[in-house]
């Protein structure tokens, strides 16, 4: 047994996380969500609820790099960790490849389940640089989207996908 | 920003031209303000106790301790809540047929469905309110519930008021040629029963409400997430005792609306009488159960439908019953009869008969209440004449695409046997042009190779459509709000520094026409695109609108947009003949610059002529006002868009999963604004029509009246996986009676889609004697079809 | 929709859980991936005194094999997922892990997690029925192994006592010419199946079935072991049409599922049989 057992407590405690690179420290007590954490604690309120039990996928955003769903986490289980949300994804004014894609393509309406579906395209480009339109989508089911019937986004990921290859083709 | 538009050439007109929408920047970086996304000083949230009976009287409610808990600022009950506001009156003005219903904002004295209002807590947090909405005590007494609609219209069931003594809100009946002449006399009457399903728009966003109440001023600022501002501002007003010049609403970003949000909600007057009681900012945010057991369901009809017509597949006449599936109350301002009566104005559709007659019963039963879902009145009762005229086809032996061609109407204006005054449009080319697309000539023997040599069954259906669109004055009283008075408005500013801004009370929630409505003005106006700001959404800032539904924005928001440019163009154009020194029918605007015909050099900016308006003194004309700005209001005559979609679907039959294959889609909007635009609208309606015809669907047990959808884990979007790829083709029929030749479009696939996909379910697994006769599809009820048709094909055999 | 007051303890170490389990017992809720608790609490369907967070006690992450192969309870889904290790000793179990939610899911699910849970719907305790594997918990008195057929007790419940913590899951290896298919039928892609069925079937060189191993998943309060079909199938000749549908007659024979709005008792079986089938048959193709 270890000699300190640790502390069973429901009083709120201090969540220090770095947040798209910059650290960051608000209150919350354990039961409050991560979502909310992010939302109303951080005040980055790109990061949108859409059910609050682990459906919808509008509130996903990353934590050390995994693409998690942020209302199906507490606050106090992101202590330490890197979280990346829509707001850290362009640099100043200029979109990022797959924000210029979603643009180009007509991939939002509405624009609610965007920030997440734009983190999870990343995550996707990451995980496979050329998906097929199959592996789009399936692995953008797990994030619904009400206005665009899908084709808009699936388009805006296989432009997202040329982009990142081109401006990687022109790097190297 | 710079927009992706910026770096390209510009379009010769932005009317037309597939323009990248202005306002996705904004969304794409996560800065769109959604209503839960504002944080006021103070604010407090509440959050709503909601009855988990069907059917149930309120004994007592005990909140005493739910007001113990720490940082409980109050809790209110109808009867509080009743001395200090006033009720909403649903009814539609014009029908003697109709039976209005008075509206408390929480129900006093029964809940009438599970998820009614009972209760409210005002708390420091959302969190603590709802711990003290878990300690409110309620004492039931648990009354019979009515679930089934038809059962409700019986003179035994269980009445939901009392002070109506029955539970039909209306009964309405049309009769137009001689129709019981035509049914005897036809060679055949086809008849169906059909139970179109009950789904809604559960939009991403949930609703949601802040206001904040100064005492002081006795003004109120309430941020909602609507589709209609200023129809809430109207709305609220009186039940909350407030001028309307003292309210103002505001709709920043909405997540999703699809006629869900174009309703008023008793919420919009609770949530600023709360911040008036506690003295303190309010927000309430719906959550997701509350969104789908309680805010609104749409589209659930009970359809007896008959079809007179002649052995060689000529409609003769229609007939039609209809049994509206409404809930416990009337959504507001449109009650239930949004959805049965615009259902039976919509008929005859685009088939050329001689006679129809419907009749409307809008039972009320202890469900959430009906509103308005994208196509409403189209959905259901498309489904069930469509799928007639597909058992029609099969019955007769005639083609379902010839059977259809051969009844279309003419490409002419047109006015309906229900009063509806068609515009003109593409009405046998849509359905045409889908077919070829489809490949529909060598689609049989496809579906018979794969039948025969694999087992497998593929299905395919065309399903052609004139709608309702763009909502004006005409448009509603044709679907029988007779004392119907819609509009819009825009302004339209030159700002002294030349760029433009345009408003109106429309709303944007995903449609673009904040870019929509932007290459109108430039085009118009004669300048470019990135000079002009449109914003929408705020009472104080726009002039009076009735918002962004049934396909209006383009039309209405296009025409007033318009004729406002029309009126500044003209006074631009004097100043610059002004300061050219030539005369205004010389003067020509492009790209932001006045030239002199003829003369090209001769030149003059509109920051310039904006500077000579607003600054020029004794040398502007002794006869214009310098403001550079003009308001204008529009209110169109019908119009009809038309359409033709076709699904192809397999069905797995030993699973009964259905899988939408392929999807086509032709349509005829008119003049369109932006062809992106106008396509993404058209994927997203057939995305929920298919949800509606194979996923969604808002059940009750109709044992014990519970809700049986109250999460996403049991109420199923289509996901990126359940939805095809559509080829989408456009014909182009300017309107001959709109501002613009706009048509208007948005909703069309929701009106269609459903029905393609029955019917190609249908089709698919007609050789195994299978009848579809209601929504949604699961595979638990296809694979209960077949298992029926079989059963029955053995029985006949044996 | 937000989650009632609990008090929140983040363990380091499965001492340091089991301690926590001793003290508080009944009133704790273990939070492992989250994916099922967390929807729970948020709709307060739970309201426990006290979650335990074991993300943080590192020795039970990760897939080793020796002998067995051994997969710590919080190893993520994700991790099952791409385990060449796990592909190579339990491709059935690879399989089933695929048809769980959706890539952000599956990142946070652990294996511990969804057998701990107990759902007869999902795929996790029906492989691991099918794979004969075992269940270590670890309590006060050091770890205790049990068979998974004994682990799931009924809906929601487990052989797990309240002081105990899942730690490990050990699977017998396949062998290295086994083979697996895992198909199901849900109303969407990454939905909980309406039915699942997963088979693991070992042949010797004539291609007779040597052993066979099949799951149904929501067909019972427990995960479905296909006893009747796999005892039938030894023996036989998977390239045999006629055995595989008798397999799936067989199956289908032994079920008596209830139903419910999604699916009725008729259909789950009838689609239980059409899955063993077809199941079989994908094995026998990908043989071919």
């Amino acid at each position: 047994m270890s000699d300190q057992l640790p502390e069973v407590s429901d009083e709120p405690t201090v969540v220090t996380v770095t947040v798209n690179g910059k650290k960051q420290r608000a209150l919350a007590e354990p039961r409050m969500l991560l979502s909310d954490f992010v939302r109303h604690g951080l005040g980055l309120t790109g990061t949108h609820v859409g059910c609050e039990h682990g459906v919808c996928g509008a509130c996903s955003i990353r934590v050390d790099g995994e693409v998690v769903r942020s209302c199906l986490m507490l606050a106090v289980q992101v202590d330490g960790c890197t979280i990346e949300t829509i707001e850290g994804m362009a640099k100043g004014d200029s979109l990022h490849p797959i924000q210029q894609a979603f643009q180009e393509e007509h991939g939002l309406q509405c624009g609610f389940c965007t920030p997440a579906m734009v983190l999870t395209t990343q995550r996707l480009l990451e995980e496979s640089p050329k998906p097929s339109e199959g592996e789009i989508r399936e692995y953008l089911s797990g994030n619904i989207c009400r206005c665009t019937g899908y084709q808009g986004i699936v388009a805006s990921v296989q432009c997202a996908a040329r982009k990142i290859a081109d401006q990687e083709a022109q790097q190297s | 920003m710079t927009s992706v538009m910026e770096k390209g050439p510009r379009p010769t007109q932005y009317i037309g031209a597939r323009v990248l929408r202005t306002e996705d920047p904004t969304f794409l970086t996560g800065q769109a303000r959604y209503t839960d996304d504002i944080t006021l000083p103070g604010m407090a949230e509440a959050a709503f106790l909601r009855s988990p009976h069907a059917h149930a009287r309120i004994v007592n409610i005990d909140t005493s301790e739910a007001e113990k808990i720490d940082g409980v600022l109050g809790v209110f009950t109808g009867r509080d809540l009743n001395e200090v506001v006033g009720k909403f009156t649903a009814g539609v003005p014009g029908r003697t047929d109709v039976n209005p219903q008075e509206l408390q904002m929480i129900p006093a004295d029964k809940a009438r469905f599970v998820g009614d209002l009972v209760a409210v807590v005002v708390a420091t947090s959302r969190y603590i309110a709802e711990d003290a909405v878990d300690l409110i005590d309620v004492e039931w007494e648990v009354l019979p519930h009515v679930i089934d609609p038809e059962a409700a219209l019986e003179p035994d069931a269980p009445v939901l008021h009392e002070e109506l003594g029955h539970n039909n809100f209306a009964h309405i009946e049309y009769k137009k040629g001689d129709v019981d002449r035509l049914f005897e006399e036809a060679d055949h009457v086809f008849s169906k029963r059909f139970h179109a399903g009950r789904f809604s728009p559960s939009p991403l966003e949930t609703r949601g409400v802040i206001a904040d109440y100064n005492t002081a001023s006795g003004e109120v600022v309430v941020w909602t997430s609507s589709q209609s501002p200023h129809l809430v501002r109207s709305l609220i007003a009186p039940p909350l005792g407030i001028a309307e010049s003292r309210i103002r609403v505001i709709a920043g970003a909405v997540g999703g609306g699809f006629g869900e949000k174009c309703h008023v909600f008793q919420e919009e007057v609770i949530i600023p009488a709360l911040s008036k009681l506690v003295g303190r900012p309010v927000k309430w945010i719906e959550d997701r159960y509350e969104n789908l057991a309680a805010s609104l369901h749409a589209k659930e009809i009970i359809t007896y439908m008959d079809i007179a017509c002649t052995s060689e597949g000529k409609f003769l006449a229609f007939r039609a019953r209809y049994v509206g599936v409404n809930g416990a109350y009337q959504s507001y301002p449109w009650t239930a009869l949004v959805e049965a009566m615009t259902t039976a104005a919509a008929l005859p559709s685009l088939y050329a008969i001689e006679g129809v007659q419907y009749t409307i019963d809008c039972p009320y039963t202890n469900r959430c209440p009906i509103g308005a879902y994208r196509a409403v009145g189209r959905t259901a009762g498309t489904s069930a004449r469509e799928s007639l005229i597909d058992d029609i086809a099969r019955e007769l032996q005639i083609d379902p695409v010839e059977l259809r061609l051969r009844n279309t109407i003419p490409n002419e204006p047109y006015v309906s046997l229900t009063g509806a005054k068609y515009d003109g449009g593409t009405y046998r080319e849509c359905t045409e042009r889908a077919r070829d697309l489809a490949n529909y000539d060598q689609f049989r023997e496809r579906q018979r190779r794969l039948r025969e040599e694999e087992g497998r069954y593929i299905g395919i259906a065309f399903v052609p459509s004139v709608e309702p669109s763009a909502w004006g004055s005409d448009m509603g009283k044709v679907n029988g709000y007779l004392a119907s008075e819609i509009f819009d408005a825009a302004t339209v500013t030159i700002e002294p520094d030349g760029s433009v801004s345009v408003t109106c009370g429309l709303h944007n929630h995903g449609q673009g026409i904040e870019t929509s409505l932007a290459q109108v003005a430039a085009d118009r106006l004669g300048v470019r695109l990135e000079s002009v700001r449109v914003t929408m959404g705020d009472t104080r800032a726009a002039p009076y609108g009735f918002g962004t539904h049934s396909s209006r924005a383009a039309v209405v928001g296009g025409g007033c947009v318009l004729r406002a440019s029309g009126d500044v163009q003209e006074k631009m154009a004097q100043m610059a003949a002004n300061m050219l020194e030539v005369s205004a029918e010389d003067i020509e605007w492009y790209d932001g610059v006045a030239s002199v015909k003829g003369v090209p050099t001769k030149t003059v900016t509109i920051a310039e002529v904006a500077a000579h308006a607003y600054y020029g003194g004794r040398s502007r004309p002794a006869d214009l006002e310098p403001a550079l700005t003009a308001t204008r209001s529009y209110d169109p005559l019908e119009t009809w868009p038309n359409s033709c979609v076709a699904a192809e679907v397999e069905v797995d039959i030993e699973t009964g999963r259905v899988d939408v294959t392929r999807f086509w889609s032709v349509e005829d909007c008119g003049v369109m604004l932006n062809p992106m635009i106008v396509e993404g609208q058209t994927v997203g309606a057939i995305a929920q029509g298919i949800g509606g015809a194979l996923l969604e669907d808002l059940a009750y047990d109709p044992e014990t009246g519970q809700f049986l959808a109250g999460s996403l884990m049991d109420y199923l979007y289509p996901s990126a996986t359940e939805v095809p790829e559509v080829i989408m083709e456009h014909l182009e029929t300017p309107s001959p009676v709109t501002e613009g030749g706009m048509k208007g479009m948005g909703e069309g696939g929701l009106s269609v889609a459903p029905a393609a996909v029955l019917n190609a379910v249908a089709d698919a697994l007609s050789p195994l004697g299978v009848n579809v006769e209601r929504s949604p599809l699961p595979p638990n009820t296809v694979l209960g079809y077949i298992r029926e048709a079989g059963r029955a094909a053995e029985a006949g055999e044996g | 929709m937000k989650p009632p007051v609990f008090k929140y303890c983040a363990a380091r170490s499965v001492d340091e859980a089991v301690h926590v389990l001793t003290e508080h017992g009944d009133d704790v809720t273990i939070l492992a991936g989250g994916q099922s608790l967390v929807p729970m609490l948020n709709m307060r369907m739970a309201r426990p005194e006290v979650v335990l967070d074991i993300n943080h006690v590192g020795e039970i992450a990760g897939v080793h094999a020796n002998g067995r192969l051994s997969i710590g309870a919080l190893t993520r889904q994700r991790v099952v997922e791409h385990s060449d290790v796990v592909a190579h000793h339990a491709p059935l179990l690879r399989d089933g892990v695929r048809h769980i939610g959706h890539p952000a899911i599956r990142a946070r699910g652990t294996i511990g997690g969804s057998a701990a849970h107990a759902d007869p719907a999902s795929e996790i305790p029906a492989v691991l029925v099918a794979l004969d594997a075992s269940i270590i918990l670890t309590g006060p008195n050091g770890d205790r192994e049990v068979r998974a057929a004994d682990f799931f007790v009924s809906v929601f419940t487990t052989a797990r006592e309240p002081d105990e913590v899942l730690t490990r899951i050990d699977v017998p290896p396949a062998s290295p010419t086994s083979r697996s298919a895992f198909l199901e039928v849900s109303r969407r892609h990454g939905d909980y199946a309406l039915v699942g069925v997963g088979a693991q079937i070992d042949e010797d060189g004539d291609g007779r079935i040597t052993s066979a191993r099949i799951a149904i998943t929501n067909v019972a309060d427990v995960p479905f072991r296909a006893r009747q079909a796999e005892d039938f199938l030894i023996g036989q000749q998977l390239g045999d049409p006629a055995v595989r549908l008798a397999a799936a007659d067989a199956a289908a024979a032994a079920l008596s599922p209830s139903g419910d709005q999604h699916a009725s008792t008729e259909y789950r079986i009838d689609v239980s049989r059409t899955l063993v089938r077809r199941v079989l048959e994908r094995i026998h193709g990908g043989a071919q």
